[in-house]
């Protein structure tokens, strides 16, 4: 039996444990509403957008633009996989790593664009065609999500690429995170049209300078938006993720604490036990 | 003077939402001016002077703002822009603005500093 000391220092040392994964859940908290917030303030715009783009495919009957178009059928596909920058939370990154692999699986040497410093290491990892990385966390998302795509559609209309495909983390609940594998480009039109074609007859909307011109500055904006809103929704998804990670690993601390309180209390009551023996057992023999 | 809904839209907030009776912004086919009952009508923006005369809680004002490349979309009750960036003119750093369309080589940087600095100069 370990002795009260070494228990004592035990428990001290996952005190500070679980001080430390207690300040991290805190911070999580904290970040997961700052993340939601920033993904609240992009929904306007994601939407009017995602409108624009509806009324767009509508009007249009025939629309050359390379994005609309199949891809080089002979090139590699082209994938970006999107993680946090961080770990300590859970299996969030690993899970979307895993997407990816299956992924690279099915459509063997495609070209990998990694966005988080976890998805960066697993792509260096698994070799193949690695294309630029950027973290996910800078100053301007938005600003990295324009690189991404810009990188991502010249390769694409290069026909270096045959389709871009994005696997990143969907956040169904502040519990739940799960991956995802979106193709981005080309773009499906029944994806976009959506029911807006069954909802009749639209009024005649009129395109400035033509439905063209205007569509095909809007799909590169789209495609910007649409890593862009991905990026925030890893970002709160990863903060989940890290609170549930971090408040299990509290729970476990206390958990273990307690066990080890126990096995200290009852260590130091059996030594008591023993000397209290002694004493009597020594008295008893002067007595006799 | 008939007001529609006006909403001003960038990529990270929302800039405006009220009312306007006007709305002119810069397309690619030149400046168009938007009252209310407008036929329906989606246009792309270049940089340029988003002018607009609009009315919210703090009451009615002239709203003249250099906006970066976006998109138009007019409806006879309402008239939404996007935009990527939209500078008051407080916001507006001429020096720097200077400096950046001295350096700029990309047309669409050129173009939104010029507009940065055609607002700071009407100002």
């Amino acid at each position: 039996m370990a002795s009260v000391k070494d228990l004592r220092d035990q428990i001290r040392s996952l005190k500070n444990t679980q001080q430390i994964t207690k300040a991290m859940k805190q911070v999580a908290a904290a970040k997961i509403r700052r993340a939601e917030t920033a993904q609240k303030q992009a929904r306007p715009y994601a939407e009017t957008l995602g409108e624009m783009l509806r009324e767009l495919v509508g009007a249009v009957s025939r629309i050359d633009h390379p994005f609309m178009n199949p891809g080089n059928a002979s090139a590699p596909s082209g994938m970006i996989l999107m993680t946090a920058d961080k770990g300590l939370c859970g299996a969030f990154n690993a899970n979307v790593i895993r997407q990816g692999e299956s992924f690279l699986r099915e459509h063997p040497g495609a070209a990998m664009y990694s966005v988080g410093v976890k998805a960066r290491q697993a792509v260096r990892r698994l070799g193949g065609g690695e294309r630029p990385t950027w973290p996910l966390n800078a100053p301007s998302k938005l600003e990295v999500a324009r690189e991404v795509a810009k990188a991502a559609s010249e390769a694409f209309i290069a026909g270096e690429i045959s389709e871009i495909v994005l696997v990143s983390s969907k956040m169904l609940s502040m519990l739940v995170q799960r991956p995802q594998t979106l193709r981005l480009v080309p773009v499906a039109r029944e994806g976009i049209a959506g029911d807006a074609e069954a909802s009749g007859p639209k009024a005649m909307v009129e395109f400035a300078p033509s439905p063209e011109a205007v569509l095909s500055q809007l799909l590169p904006k789209y495609l910007e938006f649409t890593i862009f809103s991905a990026m925030l929704e890893t970002d709160a998804a990863f903060f989940a993720a890290q609170l549930v990670a971090m408040n299990n690993a509290t729970d476990n601390a206390g958990k273990l604490i307690d066990e080890y309180t126990i096995q200290m209390n009852n260590a130091r009551q059996a030594a008591i036990t023993k000397e209290l023996l002694e004493i009597v057992g020594g008295a008893e023999a002067l007595n006799g | 003077m008939a007001t529609f809904a006006f909403k001003l839209i960038a990529p990270t907030r929302v800039l405006f939402e009220g009312q306007a009776s006007l709305v002119i912004a810069v397309t690619t086919e030149g400046e168009e001016g938007i009252l209310a009952g407008h036929a329906p009508f989606v246009g792309a923006l270049k940089p340029g002077v988003l002018r607009a005369e609009v009315s919210d809680d703090s009451g009615s004002r002239r709203l003249e703002l250099a906006t970066d490349d976006g998109f138009i979309q007019a409806l006879p009750d309402r008239v939404t822009v996007l935009v990527e960036r939209a500078l008051s003119i407080e916001e507006i750093d001429i020096e720097a603005t200077r400096a950046e369309l001295a350096g700029a080589v990309d047309p669409d940087a050129i173009a939104f500093a010029e507009a940065k600095l055609r607002l700071a100069r009407n100002a």
